[in-house]
């Protein structure tokens, strides 16, 4: 082979791997979504791969990020047209005048226990309510997101004074060491980490509650969210999202605790099949209602995040409707 | 073969303790693994090719952003050795920039650029501008005058004068100034890649820790390590082969 072709080969090898994307997307529009990867995004991984997607002529590239909070910012970057984010957040945005709309549904909590959000707190600290929390440190992954605002709702409805509760930050993955550690009194811990913490250090933690259930039962958790601008320009695009997520929702429903589930769900978060077996799950719903985020933004209104919100029917696109 | 030192030994006796502090249970968590099954993880995914993939798209972005950084340092360096004016203007701003942390900087980067090579290559490439841009500006003050005066008196034009004479002086002082970039480069790029997007041993390190996977976190923070390492021993080596000159005539000490 002479030194020429040798460097085109080279170098058409390496221009492959860049021209193939482009060749693809002429054929499916493609969406960037950004997600975490916890078990409310199954439907979205079970659309993708069983081409509920393809089948709308759509192509979802996911962006999972696990820690940062990227995703609604990106949205309104445009890097982004979608991210699946919690309500609380998504209504903050929306409070400073960002013009986000719930473009597809997700996930609510569940009508009965168990729920797939908890308080634990260690055992023999003798803590069973809101009362015996106040001036003890409480964490959540994040302020001002729904597992602080229904975590303070708990305390509140357990008797306790949610601003004389000291709120720390501490990431999901360090929580149930935080705990049994000491550094903190009470954890609010979603799955899979409520499971992981009480196979960890059963001995030591105990759960007192499902805080979300307990204080909102069915009630609205997470959802997708796009632009308004962008949701009212390309609808048609956003309608063929929520209907190949939808035929994703149904999957996800007709296999709760099943193997092939938890396949699906341990290939994109990496938690492994036994732990994901003890979780428990949230309800994947297909529609947004009025009635859902109203509650939201009533509660948030409740403990110190109120302020000017549309009304709710103007914030759910049609596309999130039933 | 060459005898192992003390510092290696010490090396043992630490991963030693590290293996029995989790078996014995000292430390009583999950997010404690012995260092046996961390090294087990470490093969499995290394032999799935999980593991070399992340680590040469990594790599892959960090010499991009190297390379980009490297040749934008050298020129403004160049340009402030050539233009006092230059050097004014542009002298506050640069000192003012370069101690703010990367990290800090990661968010409106994701503003800019996006969440992909765009952006990790552009946080490697701002790594290196500084570094390398300090020692170019310090190279050029030790050029030996009577080199460069020898060769206009030749008549070498300006030019060439810099790729004959004033690029060989400075490379030294533009090798250590990457020197240090290399190491820096290797946790921006890393610290990017666990902020935002799927890409490399940054994300695989997060995903792991959110999927309650010591051993595989550990397994990457390992990777790293040996990473880091294996880069400064090559950068030595390559360091030596292209300078031997400079360190043949004492001048490294």
């Amino acid at each position: 082979m002479t030194e020429i072709s040798r460097r085109a080969a080279i170098g058409a090898t390496l221009a492959l791997p860049l021209a193939a994307p482009s060749l693809r997307a002429q054929a499916l529009t493609k969406l960037r979504v950004s997600v975490i990867p916890v078990l409310d995004v199954a439907p979205l991984h079970a659309a993708i791969r069983h081409g509920y997607f393809a089948a709308e002529g759509i192509e979802i590239d996911t962006s999972t990020t696990a820690g940062g909070a990227t995703g609604l910012p990106g949205v309104v970057a445009g890097q982004f047209r979608m991210a699946f984010t919690n309500t609380v957040s998504a209504l903050l945005g929306v409070r400073e005048g960002l013009d986000f709309r719930f473009v597809a549904p997700a996930v609510r909590s569940q009508p009965n226990p168990p729920d797939s959000m908890a308080i634990l707190v260690r055992k023999g600290s003798g803590i069973t309510n809101g009362k015996q929390l106040e001036g003890k440190r409480v964490a959540s992954n994040t302020r001002n997101n729904i597992v602080w605002l229904r975590g303070m709702a708990w305390i509140d409805k357990t008797g306790g004074e949610w601003r004389k509760v000291n709120a720390v930050e501490v990431p999901f993955p360090q929580m149930a060491d935080a705990l049994a550690g000491g550094q903190i009194d009470a954890g609010l811990f979603s799955e899979p980490f409520v499971t992981a913490a009480l196979q960890a250090h059963g001995d030591k933690l105990e759960r007192i509650g499902w805080f979300i259930h307990e204080t909102a039962p069915a009630s609205s958790v997470a959802q997708y969210v796009a632009m308004k601008e962008d949701a009212e320009r390309n609808a048609e695009v956003f309608e063929r999202f929520a209907r190949g997520l939808a035929k994703g929702t149904d999957w996800v429903n007709e296999r709760l605790g099943k193997p092939e589930l938890l396949e699906l769900i341990s290939g994109f978060s990496r938690v492994p099949v036994e732990r994901l077996r003890d979780c428990a799950f949230t309800v994947y719903v297909k529609e947004v209602t009025e009635a859902e985020i109203a509650e939201v933004i009533a509660t948030m209104t409740k403990f110190g995040l109120g302020g000017r919100f549309p009304e709710p029917s103007q914030l759910i696109f049609r596309t999130a409707k039933a | 073969m060459r005898r192992f030192t003390s510092g290696f030994w010490l090396i043992l006796a630490l991963l030693a303790l590290w293996e029995v502090s989790a078996r014995a249970g000292w430390v009583d968590s999950p997010n404690w693994p012995p260092l046996t099954h961390v090294l087990a993880a470490l093969l499995r995914d290394t032999a799935s090719g999980e593991i070399p993939m992340l680590v040469g798209s990594t790599l892959a972005r960090m010499f991009a952003g190297l390379a980009g950084g490297t040749v934008a340092g050298v020129a403004m360096g160049l340009l402030f050795g050539a233009s006092p004016l230059a050097a004014r203007v542009l002298g506050p701003t640069v000192e003012l920039v370069r101690p703010i942390p990367i990290p800090a900087i990661i968010p409106p980067l994701v503003l800019f650029l996006g969440l992909d090579n765009g952006m990790k290559i552009s946080i490697a490439a701002i790594t290196a501008f500084f570094p390398v841009l300090t020692n170019t500006a310090q190279g050029l003050r030790a050029v030996e005058a009577d080199q460069l005066a020898m060769a206009r008196t030749f008549g070498v034009p300006a030019w060439r004068r810099l790729f004959l004479v004033t690029l060989p002086a400075i490379l030294p002082y533009v090798l250590a100034g990457l020197r240090v970039a290399l190491a820096l480069a290797l946790v921006t790029t890393v610290v990017a890649e666990m902020i935002a997007g799927e890409q490399g041993v940054g994300h695989y390190l997060v995903l792991m820790q959110f999927a309650g996977r010591a051993e595989e976190m550990y397994a990457a923070v390992l990777v790293l390590a040996a990473l880091g390492y294996a880069l400064n021993r090559g950068f030595l080596w390559l360091e030596r082969r292209l300078i031997g000159w400079f360190f043949a005539t004492g001048r490294d000490g």
